[in-house]
């Protein structure tokens, strides 16, 4: 569970680092993706894992033309407004999608479902394993490809500095549209791997994004590595809340949050923002 | 301006005269005054979201958290103690202050984006409690609230009448916050929330008594709203569309203006009532608002009052030719007497004790010291020049001195006080002024707000004043009319020149009466003719007792207006002397000027 949270809370705090939006849609990316894999299963009974890459790319383009026809043109009015407008994206993709696959649960159950890998006394289902580990996969792919190629130095060019990556050439359009793709993709991702492991209806975006930013402020706005240790701080608490006292899992990840960010408001791995100096 | 004389006063009026009369005239009213009791609820809830996220700048999404607790203090304490939750209004006002007070103290440290995710937070742990805290709240079936005798047949009349009473009330407070030093303070703090610290206000505490007082309205509503539904259920889907929906309300009446949020109100819900009518679903009514949510970002951004009165503004203003300010008028000076410009109650004039001193500043980023072991005086009445080549580490020490960085090691004096600990708007109280390398005045502001703006103190009766207390704008003309800017009292900050920026942000600075003055840069990018204006006031300043420092790279200015100058060179004082020592000492020479400069300097 850890690992789908990482990945999908890097896709967020990667749109963050470089466009300074938080992306509030990514939950309802993330439930769109989860019920267009229902759908094509339900359709053809394909094996849901393979359609990982189809929908990756779909989403990605879904988050390109989401940042070039709408983002691109909101970000001059300041982060406030990118996030309502973000939220007014996943409120109407909330309605679609009721509309489209009514207002119930779905789940894919392939044969594996319901098995699961036993170690000794440790219990593993197979869905929460495969998805942990295709997470962790595609997360650290994900991880080469920004430190690696050339498109992920530009990408982390922009983030660190708009104008100086500008001015050594990389567009921050061409960076911005990017990112919004990569950000996109990984919910495209995480969601074939979420409907193997829980049913999903379109209003559990609002769980999902809950978590999704909680997780991204308490490692530092920006900070993928911030967000990979939150994540896991994420999984480790609710298993353990799960456990004994299952109904307050949510409310402790909260609480952690909000203690954290008592004693470091930048969050765990977030830097100081120095907007006070400008001299 | 006369209040009745603002159009959207007049409408505000009207609006709410409209409200009162209509279930006294109409007929079949029991359907439309329930869906005016909702708009009306989205008008207080979106005005008490205004006083935060509009004033303030700080967006908030889970706003709805604060009906709920004034619902769930309603409900709990009355069936306590036996009593219909309405009459807990106050209670359930007063409970949503305290929590929000709390959650400000953690959330309002973030900055911009992390709040507004943190509220999302605040509202899904809130409605966590209320699901699981089973013996307190009835779990998710919730509870039936206790009604009270004369609710039998359940009139909506008397809610009606409650709601619109809050509804104005809401909006009074809300006026009376945009009135007050407060309501001032907090838009400085929308503006530039670092400047706002160094002009002495105390941004904590205005922001967390912003959020407390926006949290109030929705306490109040949510007791009454609690017994107008007979019962309370925590549906976090409902209570975050909620807060959607007074957001949109807000936004798209206009935030930051009196009326933009209740007239929103009234849209939004009305909107919404439509939909319903219209396309039933509650999927095609989510759809419906995020499309509007969507379109209103996308082009009505400021709202709809603020982009009607821009509207009629351009149409007024065609013709009238904006007035030239001929840049000589700004050289001369009307004669005010100084005294009552620098004057400080209670400042100590005892010159052995240094006006500002530093000892053993360290002050490292990462792996690199940027000031190494630097103790320096600025001596009580001097002009006292910082200089030194870029990367010396003259900017840091500046922020060490003003508070903006903490240093390592070290501390900082202000009048044999230690400061070393001490806010930003602390020391601005104290008599340490500042200005900025590029200016940072409020921009929206015009000239004469803007120097209203500067606190010398925090009190609550300073926070209740009036913006324009008579008092103020007299030493804020006084300053004007000192500085040779009396004519752009009315301008908008941002239709200055940088230069004149400049100018006016020491003027800003002024108001504090500071003992200090520090000018960081102050040449830098502003014409000639302004360089020796300035160099005049900061002259006629420094008689009157005010002491100065300046970092700048202008040498000529420095060394023919300062009395001592300190050089700094890879984080270390490097010499300090008069300016004929600096001029001649060949380390400086050396270290900073190089040989070209020899000639420009000996001109001086």
């Amino acid at each position: 569970m850890g690992g789908v949270y990482a990945l999908l809370s890097s896709g967020v705090t990667l749109i963050f680092g470089v466009l300074d939006v938080v992306n509030v849609a990514q939950g309802s990316f993330l439930v769109f993706s989860a019920l267009l894999t229902w759908q094509i299963w339900d359709l053809t009974g394909i094996e849901p894992l393979l359609l990982i890459p189809v929908m990756g790319a779909l989403m990605a383009f879904f988050g390109w033309i989401i940042y070039r026809g709408l983002v691109k043109r909101v970000v001059p009015q300041g982060p406030g407004m990118t996030v309502l407008l973000m939220f007014g994206v996943a409120i109407a993709m909330e309605g679609i999608l009721n509309i489209a696959f009514g207002n119930k649960f779905k789940s894919v159950t392939p044969p594996y479902f319901t098995q699961s890998l036993q170690i000794g006394e440790l219990v593993l289902p197979y869905p929460q394993l495969i998805s942990g580990i295709m997470a962790v996969v595609v997360l650290v792919a994900l991880y080469f490809y920004l430190k690696l190629s050339w498109a992920g130095r530009a990408l982390r060019a922009s983030a660190q500095n708009k104008d100086g990556a500008a001015l050594v050439g990389i567009s921050s359009i061409k960076a911005s549209s990017l990112a919004f793709a990569i950000g996109a993709m990984t919910a495209g991702v995480g969601g074939v791997l979420l409907i193997i492991m829980y049913p999903i209806y379109p209003a559990t975006q609002y769980d999902w994004i809950a978590k999704l930013l909680g997780i991204i402020v308490l490692g530092g706005m920006g900070s993928i590595p911030g967000a990979v240790i939150a994540s896991m701080i994420l999984g480790i608490s609710e298993a353990f809340a799960q456990a004994y006292i299952p109904q307050w899992s949510a409310a402790i990840f909260f609480g952690v949050i909000l203690v954290v960010l008592l004693f470091r408001p930048e969050g765990l791995l977030g830097e100081k923002t120095r907007e006070d100096v400008t001299t | 301006m006369s209040a009745l004389k603002k159009p959207a006063n007049i409408v505000g009026t009207v609006l709410i005269l409209l409200l009162f009369l209509y279930p006294l005239v109409g007929s079949e009213t029991r359907y439309f005054e329930s869906v005016l009791i909702v708009c009306m609820l989205y008008a207080i809830m979106a005005s008490g979201w205004n006083i935060i996220s509009g004033l303030a700048g700080y967006v908030s999404l889970g706003h709805s958290v604060y009906l709920y607790i004034g619902m769930y203090t309603g409900a709990i304490l009355g069936k306590m103690w036996g009593v219909p939750p309405m009459y807990l209004m106050v209670l359930g006002g007063v409970v949503a202050a305290a929590i929000a007070v709390v959650v400000g103290f953690i959330t309002l440290r973030t900055r911009s984006h992390s709040f507004v995710i943190i509220t999302i937070a605040v509202l899904l742990l809130f409605m966590t409690i209320a699901q699981n805290w089973k013996s307190l709240t009835g779990g998710t079936d919730g509870f039936i609230v206790k009604q009270p005798e004369w609710n039998k047949d359940s009139p909506t009349t008397p809610y009606y009448y409650i709601f619109l009473g809050l509804m104005v009330l809401t909006v009074a407070l809300v006026a009376f916050i945009m009135r007050s030093r407060l309501g001032a303070g907090l838009v400085a703090i929308r503006n530039d929330e670092g400047k706002a610290a160094s002009i002495g206000i105390n941004t904590t505490l205005y922001k967390v008594t912003a959020y407390a007082l926006s949290a109030v309205p929705f306490g109040f509503a949510g007791a009454v709203y609690a017994q107008y539904l007979g019962f309370v259920t925590p549906t976090t889907a409902l209570a975050i569309l909620m807060s959607v929906f007074l957001v949109l309300a807000a936004l798209v009446g206009g935030r930051g203006t009196l009326w933009g949020p209740v007239i929103g109100g009234f849209l939004v819900w009305g909107a919404n009532e439509a939909s319903t009518v219209l396309a039933g679903e509650f999927s095609a009514r989510l759809l419906i608002m995020g499309v509007i949510l969507i379109l209103t970002v996308m082009f009505m951004p400021a709202g709809l009052l603020p982009t009607i009165s821009r509207f009629v503004h351009r149409r007024k203003s065609q013709g009238s030719a904006v007035a030239f300010i001929d840049q000589a008028t700004i050289a001369q000076t009307r004669d005010v007497a100084i005294d009552s410009i620098v004057a400080r109650t209670g400042q100590s004039t005892d010159p052995v004790v240094p006006a500002l001193e530093v000892k053993g500043i360290v002050k490292r980023f990462g792996g690199v010291t940027a000031v190494d072991g630097v103790s320096m005086t600025v001596e009580r009445g001097s002009i006292t020049g910082l200089i030194g080549p870029n990367g010396s580490g003259k900017t840091t020490l500046f922020n060490c001195m003003t508070g903006t960085f903490q240093p390592d090691e070290g501390a900082v004096f202000l009048n044999g006080e230690d400061i070393t600990r001490q806010k930003v708007w602390t020391r601005a109280h104290e008599g340490l002024g500042r200005t900025f390398q590029i200016t940072r005045l409020f921009k929206s502001m015009t000239v004469l707000d803007n120097l209203v703006a500067p606190l010398e103190k925090t009190s609550v009766r300073e926070l209740v004043a009036g913006r324009y207390s008579g008092e103020d704008v007299e030493r804020a003309r006084e300053v004007l009319d000192f500085m040779g800017l009396a004519q752009f009292e009315g301008q908008e900050a941002a239709a200055l020149s940088f230069g004149q920026q400049k100018l006016v942000e020491l003027a800003q600075v002024l108001m504090l009466r500071p003992s200090i003055i520090l000018l960081d840069e102050p040449a830098s990018g502003i014409n000639p003719t302004l360089i020796e204006k300035l160099a005049s006031v900061i002259r006629r300043l420094n008689d009157a007792g005010t002491t100065v420092l300046i970092v700048e790279h202008n040498i000529p200015l420095v060394l023919s207006l300062c009395d001592r100058v300190h050089v700094l060179a890879e984080g270390q004082v490097l010499i300090s002397g008069t300016p004929d020592e600096i001029r001649n000492d060949p380390q400086v020479i050396e270290a900073y000027l190089g040989p070209d400069h020899m000639l420009e300097v000996n001109d001086v």
